[in-house]
């Protein structure tokens, strides 16, 4: 496979979840700094709903990283 | 480890409830519950009680007010007297309410001093601008005034509003005008009485916004009125610097005698709140409550040396209570308690179930030092601990988090030696320093297997955990061993699909796996193997280590690539320390809350029982606790040594 192809589908794969993960956070943010706001002991639950969605930007770069390593 | 409770009932004549109530909250190491199970009636409060405490909670809130307002802080612990008397009580509740009032009054007396400091203020400008003007007023003495105020934009209008009073007054009136600093433009208009009424009407249609002249400083002249308010502008800090200087009297006289009535009022009526705790009969009483096993001698011995065998102490066996009732204390060793803060930002686990703060202990430094990874980030994190150390209290949350940052700074520096990493390449570059595992910029793979390995460590101790946390519940118990034997089969499985373990294992792994995968669903149902594949992707979730790991070297190399990419070379310098710092910053962020997260969801999700009701145990009030209200609230304290 030719090495545009290849470099190519690494960066759709830490973009496209990327772009999933800031549009999860941009959705959670807000909410969980409105219910800080009215109950601060929400903290430990903000810490884990803002890191869950990196997941999917973390794995991507996984792949990326096989598919780059894999294909070079 | 989460330390064993024992819990007591306390047998006595009815008469002397109060005075064990008394020595119990001296002793400080009961944690008070209604008696269960015995037919008694609850001692509620009797009128004369209830009206007592409705008058302390009073007294309490004009003490509390007068300390806030009065600004005194706690320094040390109230000399409060263990014994406070009814008079006593009554003369802090008369203390109290009249520092409140006088607080108050002062308060209300600074408001006022402020106010018209800032009102005068506003007719700063005013008076330098219209000073001169005023001797024109001065000159028409049975004239009216106005003093106008034209905004930048309207000072280009004043030829009309000239001409305007022209054509509707004639010749009866002088305009005279100043600019002000601020670009606006003072304007006086001096009318005689009898064409006031017309010049109103039409400064109104005009809209044209008259500066009223304040009442409070004599009338309708600013003639007579300047003069005064620069008199009270004068004045004003002196009268305010006397009222600062009252409040500060009134908290070196009463300030401490207000603390002990603080301390004393809650005590009382925490002795109140405590007293619908206890069953009694007609001749005797029965209180309940849990303390840690090993302070059980110290609250028996106490209470014998105050009643001898007047009351007696039994302990309630353990067949009669639930463990999930029992108030948790965790005590761990010096060095793995500032971790507890981690695990206090979960829900207390329930008493009977496992303390996890010393495997965080462990496995925390360790996941961050091996995301950040970097001799040179982790010396820098070791001398910001060590600042954060200087300058915080014991027991306070920043001590803890600086203590936590000890370990983490150690394991980076390891992983930084592990990976030949000092900001990055510089160490390679500059000491020759060459990674005693291997080289993250390169070893992409190994460190991703690194990562998976480790995560399924940690997951089976997880696992592990789980089924020792079960041991009450075999069915559970069982059904947990069967789904961490299975986590192990699949890895074997795999290993030997890809010649890691010789290829022997792979039959019997899986044939192990076909076997007891119907056991599985037996002990555990349905949804097992949903919560197996989920337990397989949870290992895979430790991937974040590695890819959190890669992105810190990369920006160090990239931060350390500046210095050459950018012409200038001192330009470069500045980039590249720039770029290290934010990535320090990331690096002190991220893996903290990844880290975080790996124990919350991924580990404790295999075993944490969260919901311990916390160890409070009925004492004297202190800071710490804030406000007493309806309900007993005694020191609160996770550790026993602490609590005493």
């Amino acid at each position: 496979m030719s090495p545009f192809l290849i470099t190519l589908a690494a960066a759709l794969a830490v973009a496209i979840p990327a772009l999933a993960t800031a549009w999860a956070q941009s959705r959670i943010g807000p909410a969980i700094a409105a219910s800080m706001a009215e109950k601060p002991e929400l903290s430990t639950t903000a810490i884990l709903l803002v890191a869950i969605p990196e997941t999917m930007v973390i794995l991507g770069f996984v792949v990326a990283v096989v598919i780059l390593v894999r294909g070079g | 480890m989460i330390i064993e409770m024992s819990k007591l009932r306390i047998l006595g004549p009815r008469e002397r409830l109060e005075d064990v109530l008394r020595v119990l909250q001296d002793l400080n190491l009961l944690h008070l519950s209604a008696p269960e199970a015995v037919p008694l009636t609850h001692a509620d409060l009797t009128t004369g009680q209830e009206r007592e405490r409705r008058h302390l909670q009073a007294a309490l809130d004009n003490v509390e007010q007068a300390l806030d307002a009065l600004g005194v802080r706690d320094a040390g612990p109230p000399a409060a007297p263990t014994t406070a008397t009814a008079a006593d009580l009554i003369r802090w509740a008369r203390l109290g309410w009249r520092v409140r009032r006088e607080t108050e009054r002062l308060a209300a007396r600074e408001a006022a001093l402020d106010e018209e400091h800032a009102l005068i203020m506003k007719y700063q400008h005013f008076f330098s601008a219209f000073r001169a003007l005023l001797e024109s007023e001065s000159r028409w003495p049975n004239a009216t005034a106005y003093h106008v105020l034209l905004r930048g934009r309207e000072a280009g209008t004043l030829p009309q509003l000239r001409a305007g009073l022209a054509a509707a007054i004639g010749e009866e009136f002088q305009l005279f005008s100043q600019p002000l600093p601020s670009g606006e433009l003072a304007v006086l208009i001096v009318v005689s009485a009898l064409a006031a009424g017309r010049v109103e009407r039409l400064l109104a249609e005009a809209r044209v916004q008259e500066i009223p002249v304040p009442a409070a400083y004599g009338g309708k002249s600013l003639t007579a009125a300047i003069p005064r308010m620069l008199e009270r502008l004068g004045n004003i800090p002196r009268e305010v610097q006397e009222v600062r200087q009252r409040r500060q009297t009134l908290a070196r006289t009463h300030g401490a005698e207000l603390r002990r009535a603080r301390a004393a009022l809650h005590d009382r009526l925490k002795a109140l709140a405590a007293l619908p705790l206890s069953g009694v009969t007609a001749r005797a009483f029965v209180l309940e409550g849990w303390l840690p096993a090993h302070a059980r001698r110290d609250l028996e011995d106490g209470l014998h040396a105050h009643f001898g065998e007047d009351v007696v102490v039994s302990e309630v066996s353990k067949e009669e209570w639930e463990s999930e009732q029992a108030p948790v204390v965790l005590a761990n060793p010096r060095l793995l308690r500032p971790f507890e803060t981690i695990v206090g930002l979960m829900p207390l686990p329930r008493y009977g179930s496992i303390d996890p703060t010393p495997f965080v202990a462990v496995f925390f430094p360790a996941f961050f030092g091996l995301m950040v990874g970097d001799v040179g980030y982790g010396l820098l994190l070791a001398a910001l601990g060590l600042l954060l150390h200087a300058r915080s209290r014991p027991g306070t949350t920043l001590r803890n988090v600086s203590e936590i940052i000890g370990p983490c700074a150690l394991f980076t520096i390891v992983a930084g030696f592990l990976f030949g990493e000092l900001f990055g390449d510089l160490g390679l570059r500059w000491f020759g320093l060459r990674p005693l595992l291997f080289n993250r910029e390169e070893a992409l793979i190994p460190f991703l297997l690194l990562a998976v390995a480790i995560g399924a460590v940690h997951v089976l101790l997880g696992l592990v955990l789980g089924v020792v946390s079960a041991r009450r519940h075999p069915r559970q118990a069982a059904g947990r061993g069967v789904s961490a034997g299975m986590v192990v089969l699949v890895i074997v499985a795999l290993l030997a699909a890809v010649d890691v373990l010789p290829g022997a294992f792979f039959t019997p792994a899986v044939i192990a796996l076909l076997v007891a995968f119907p056991v599985l669903i037996v002990l555990e149902g349905l949804v097992a193997p949903i919560e197996l594949l989920t337990t397989l992707g949870n290992i895979l979730s430790y991937a974040r280590i590695m890819a959190l790991g890669v992105a810190s070297v990369m920006m160090a190399v990239v931060a350390n690539k500046m210095v050459g990419a950018i012409g200038s070379v001192v330009v470069g310098i500045l980039f590249a320390l720039l770029f290290h710092l934010v990535n320090f910053a990331i690096a002190a962020f991220s893996p903290t809350i990844h880290a975080l997260r790996l124990h919350y969801v991924e580990f404790f999700g295999k075993f944490f029982s969260p919901g311990g009701v916390r160890y409070q145990p009925f004492g004297h009030w202190t800071r710490a606790n804030g406000r007493t209200r309806a309900v007993p609230s005694p020191p609160t304290t996770r550790n026993p040594r602490q609590a005493a």
